[in-house]
C-alpha cells in the first residue's frame, strides 16, 4: 500500500486580481521507506507539495490520501496529531526556537508526547548524541554555526521516529562540504529508522543522492517514475 | 513552562515595555485612587464645618433691607449695620487727646449682628432640638499711634484795612461844574455865596449842608477816605486724612460658652496643643495655630486686650465657616470686652438626629423671620480654595482618569501582545508543524502575557505605593478659604466687616488594601485581555501560511 497518494492534487493562491497555481494537478504515489527527491528551480512547486505532503496545508482542488486517508477532512487537531507523531520537518532557515537551547528545541518536539522532565532530557540528549552535537546542548540557537543549528533540526525531526522526514532545502543556507554532511547525516537516519525522506531541493547534488528523483516545474511534476 | 520562561527572560526590551506600560497603568490607578481618598479625608475634615462644633445649623442675624419682623427684635438694613459697626468711626477721639498715644482693641460684629443671648431660648423650645448654644464672633482691630487730629480749627478776620487816595486837583470844567451846582444849592435854599442869611457859611445853619455839597463834586472826588475791618470768624475742617500714625492690625476673636466643651464655636475636639477653657471661664484663652505661627504665640503667652491680660492655654483649629476665629475667650469675658453684655451673634444648634436637620431648620424659620439658618452644606458651600478645586475635580474626572489610565495600560498590553505574536509568526508555525496543536500554541502566547500581568501588576503595586507615599511625604499644601463676616456692602465699611479664614491642609494619599486589589486585578485582566488578543491572532495562523513569512 502506498504511504502517500496524490490525485489531481492543486494549490491555488489569491494574489489581488492574479491567481497563482503553485501546484497544478499533481499525480503522485509515494511508498514506505522510499527517498525522495523533488528536483525543481525557485518556484517551480516543491514547497507547496511537501506542505501539502506534510498536513500544513490544505489543497485547493484534488486528494492528499496519507494511508489511504483524505488529509483535507482530517480535523486541525488529528492533523496536528500526524504532525507530531509520524511527520518530521526539516527547513532551510531550520526555524529553531530563538529564545531555546539546542536541547530545549528537541524537546520542544518531544513535549506533547511525553510530559515528564527528565525523561525529556534524556531522549533529547541522546538524539543530540546521534547528531554529534551533546556537548553544544546548552548553546542557544545563535551561537551554533549553520551546520551545527541544520543537525539539532535533524535531530529534532527524528525526535519521535517519524514514519516521515520531509526537507525542504535542508543544505540551502550550508556551504557544500557542510551540506554534504547534512545529507549524509539525513539519509542514514532515515535508514536506520526506517522512514521515508522527501526532500525538496534544487541542489542536483543532493538530489543525485535520492534513488527516486521528481522534476517539478511551474507547479507541475514532470516526471514520477523512479530514475 | 522552560518555553514560558525563557521567552519572557530572552526578549527583554518587549517584556520590560509591557511590564512598564501596565505597571505605569496600575500605579496610576493606586494613586489617583488614593489621591481621592486623601481629598475626601481633607475635604470631610475642612469643608464639613459644623460636625466638628456638634452642631447641625447655625443661627444669624444679617441685616435685613426691608422693615419690621425680625424675631430677634432689631431695625433693619443699613442703619442696623452702621449702628452695629460706629464704634470703629466715633471712638478715636474718645482715646485721649490729640497727639497723645493710644492702643486699643475695637470689636464689631460685622454683618453678623447681635442680640440678646436669650433669644435663644425660643430655639431650645422648638420641636427636634437636642441642644442650644450660643456665641459670639466679632472682627477685631488692634489699632496704637497717636491720637489723631481730625478737625482743625482756623481763626481769620479782624485785620483794619486804611485807604487813603491822594486826590487830583479838579479840572476847570470840573470846577466851573461844581460852581454852578453850588450857586444852585445856593438859590434853592436862599442864600448867598459868601454865607448865608443866618451865617455860617456854606456848611452852616440855613446852609445846604455836607450831603448837598457832595453831590456837587465829581465822582473822582466823592470817595476820598475810607476804612474797614474784616469780620473775624473762626473756620473748623475736617482734616482728611487725619495727622495721624495709626497701626492697625485686624483679627477675629469668639467667644464660647465654655461650659459646653463639646458643642460650640470652637470646641475641645480642635484642640491640637494645651487644654480647652476651664469651666470658671477666667482669663483665659484659646488660639488658632494659624494665628499662633502668625504673632509668634504658644500655649502659656499672654494677650493683652484693652488693658486686661489673658493667658494663653490652647492651640486650636477651629474648621472653616462662619464662625471661625483666631483668638477665643470665655463668653462673658468677650461680652464684657466688647462692651456686648449679654449679647450674642450666633446660635449653634444641634437636632435630635440628622433626619431632622431639614425639619429643626424649617421651623426655625418660621419661629424666626429675620434669622439666617444655616446647615453645614450650607456653610461648605461658601468655603472656596484650592482644596475645593482638587476636591472637585477629583469626583467630576478622578474615575474617569482611572479608567482611561487602566484602558490605556489594557490597549498598551493587548497591542504588544498581538505585535509579539505577529513577530512570531514563523516561530509559532513552526512549532504547529512539530505536531503543537492550536490549544498548545493559544495556551503558550497567552500564559506569557498573564505572566506579564501578574509581574506588571506587582510592579505597579510598588510603584503606586511609592509615588503615593511620596505625596504624603512632599506633596503640595490645598487651602480652604471662607469669608466671614461680610453681608451688605457699604462703601469703606465692607473691608472692615469681612475678613478671610484660610485653613490649609496638606495633601496626602493613603493607599488602601481595595486600591491596591483593584491595581492588581486590572494588571491580570489587562494580561488576560492581551493574552486573549493575541492568542486569537496566534490561533489563526496555518501552519503553512506561517512559514512562508520573512522575518
Amino acid at each position: 500500500m502506498s504511504l502517500y497518494t496524490l490525485e489531481g492534487v492543486s494549490k491555488f493562491f489569491q494574489r489581488g486580481a492574479t491567481t497563482i497555481r503553485a501546484l497544478d494537478g499533481a499525480e503522485l504515489e509515494i511508498g514506505p521507506g522510499e527517498f525522495v527527491a523533488l528536483e525543481g528551480p525557485s518556484g517551480s512547486g516543491k514547497t507547496t507539495l511537501l506542505q501539502l505532503l506534510g498536513a500544513l496545508d490544505r489543497p485547493s482542488s484534488g486528494r492528499v490520501l496519507f494511508e489511504g486517508s483524505d488529509l483535507a477532512t482530517m480535523s486541525d487537531g488529528a492533523l496536528a496529531e500526524l504532525r507530531l507523531r509520524s511527520f518530521g520537518f526539516v527547513f532551510q532557515q531550520f526555524n529553531l526556537i530563538p529564545t531555546l537551547t539546542a536541547v530545549e528545541n528537541v524537546e520542544a518536539k518531544l513535549a506533547p508526547v511525553s510530559g515528564s522532565g527528565p525523561e525529556l532530557r534524556t531522549r533529547a540528549l541522546a538524539l543530540l548524541e546521534e547528531v554529534d552535537l551533546v556537548d553544544r546542548a546548552d548553546h542557544l540557537p545563535a551561537h551554533l554555526s549553520g551546520g551545527e543549528q541544520q543537525r539539532v533540526a535533524i535531530a529534532r525531526a527524528l525526535s519521535v521516529e517519524p514514519r516521515v522526514v520531509l526537507a525542504d532545502e535542508p543544505t540551502g543556507n550550508l556551504d557544500s562540504a557542510t551540506g554534504a554532511d547534512v545529507v549524509e547525516l539525513l539519509a542514514n537516519l532515515a535508514a536506520e529508522h526506517g522512514a521515508t525522506v522527501i526532500v525538496a531541493t534544487h541542489d542536483a547534488e543532493l538530489a543525485g543522492r535520492a534513488p527516486r528523483r521528481l522534476a517539478m516545474r511551474d507547479g507541475r511534476l514532470l516526471t514520477t517514475a523512479a530514475v | 513552562m522552560r518555553y514560558l520562561r525563557n521567552e519572557l527572560l530572552r526578549r527583554r526590551a518587549r517584556t520590560l515595555v509591557t511590564l512598564l506600560g501596565l505597571g505605569v497603568g496600575v500605579a496610576l490607578v493606586i494613586v489617583l485612587a488614593s489621591l481621592s481618598k486623601g481629598l475626601d479625608r481633607a475635604q470631610r475634615k475642612t469643608l464639613d464645618p459644623l460636625a466638628g462644633i456638634g452642631t447641625d445649623l447655625t443661627v444669624t442675624l444679617q441685616p435685613q433691607q426691608s422693615q419690621g419682623g425680625f424675631g430677634f427684635g432689631g431695625g433693619g438694613g443699613n442703619r442696623d449695620l452702621i449702628a452695629a459697626n460706629q464704634s470703629v468711626l466715633t471712638d478715636l477721639s474718645k482715646l485721649g487727646k490729640p497727639g497723645q498715644h493710644f492702643s486699643h482693641d475695637f470689636f464689631l460684629p460685622g454683618s453678623q449682628l447681635t442680640f440678646q443671648q436669650s433669644a435663644s431660648g425660643q430655639i431650645a423650645k422648638l420641636a427636634n432640638v437636642a441642644q442650644v448654644t450660643t456665641g459670639l464672633t466679632l472682627l477685631a482691630e488692634h489699632q496704637q499711634g497717636i491720637v489723631p487730629k481730625i478737625v482743625a480749627k482756623l481763626k481769620t478776620g479782624g485785620q483794619t484795612f486804611r485807604f487813603a487816595r491822594n486826590i487830583p486837583r479838579p479840572t476847570a470844567a470840573q470846577f466851573q461844574k461844581m460852581q454852578a451846582c453850588f450857586d444852585k444849592l445856593r438859590a434853592q435854599n436862599g442864600g448867598s455865596r459868601n454865607g448865608g442869611q443866618n451865617g455860617g457859611g456854606f456848611f452852616g445853619g440855613g446852609g445846604p449842608g455836607r450831603g448837598a455839597f457832595a453831590k456837587c463834586l465829581p465822582a473822582s472826588l466823592r470817595r476820598l477816605r475810607t476804612q474797614f475791618t474784616t469780620p473775624q470768624q473762626t473756620l473748623q475742617q475736617v482734616l482728611n486724612p487725619p495727622q495721624t500714625n495709626i497701626q492697625t492690625t485686624a483679627y477675629t476673636i469668639g467667644g464660647v460658652d465654655q461650659t459646653h466643651a463639646d458643642m460650640g464655636v470652637v470646641t475641645k475636639a480642635q484642640v491640637t496643643k494645651g487644654r480647652f477653657l476651664s469651666p470658671a471661664g477666667g482669663r483665659e484663652a484659646l488660639i488658632s495655630t494659624a494665628y499662633a505661627a502668625k504673632q509668634k504665640l504658644k500655649v502659656g503667652s499672654s494677650l493683652q486686650l484693652n488693658g486686661r491680660t489673658f493667658r494663653i492655654v490652647g492651640l486650636v483649629e477651629p474648621p472653616l465657616g462662619g464662625q471661625s476665629a483666631d483668638v477665643y475667650l470665655p463668653l462673658k469675658q468677650l461680652q464684657s470686652l466688647a462692651g456686648e453684655r449679654n449679647l450674642a451673634n450666633v446660635v449653634l444648634v444641634r437636632a435630635t438626629g440628622s433626619s431632622k436637620v431639614s425639619a429643626v431648620e424649617s421651623e426655625i424659620e418660621k419661629a424666626l423671620p429675620g434669622a439666617s439658618v444655616a446647615s453645614s452644606k450650607q456653610v461648605a458651600s461658601k468655603i472656596s480654595g484650592s482644596l475645593v478645586d482638587a476636591s472637585k475635580l477629583s469626583h467630576d474626572l478622578g474615575l474617569l482618569l482611572s479608567i482611561l489610565a487602566a484602558a490605556a495600560a489594557f490597549l498598551l498590553a493587548a497591542l504588544l501582545a498581538v505585535s509579539s505574536v505577529g513577530k512570531r509568526v514563523r516561530e509559532l508555525g513552526t512549532l504547529k508543524a512539530l505536531g503543537w496543536t492550536q490549544r498548545m500554541v493559544v495556551r503558550q502566547v497567552a500564559g506569557e502575557s498573564l505572566v506579564q500581568g501578574v509581574l506588571g501588576g506587582l510592579f505597579g503595586v510598588a510603584l503606586g505605593v511609592l509615588v503615593a507615599v511620596l505625596i504624603g511625604a512632599f506633596g503640595p499644601t490645598l487651602t480652604a478659604s471662607a469669608a466671614t463676616g461680610g453681608g451688605i456692602s457699604l462703601g469703606g465699611l465692607t473691608s472692615v466687616t469681612t475678613r478671610t479664614a484660610t485653613n490649609s491642609v496638606s495633601l496626602s494619599a493613603p493607599v488602601g488594601i481595595a486600591a491596591v486589589a483593584i491595581g492588581f486585578g486590572l494588571a491580570l485582566l489587562g494580561g488576560l485581555i492581551a493574552g486573549g488578543a493575541g492568542a486569537l491572532r496566534a490561533a489563526r495562523l496555518r501552519p503553512a501560511d506561517a512559514l512562508r513569512q520573512v522575518e
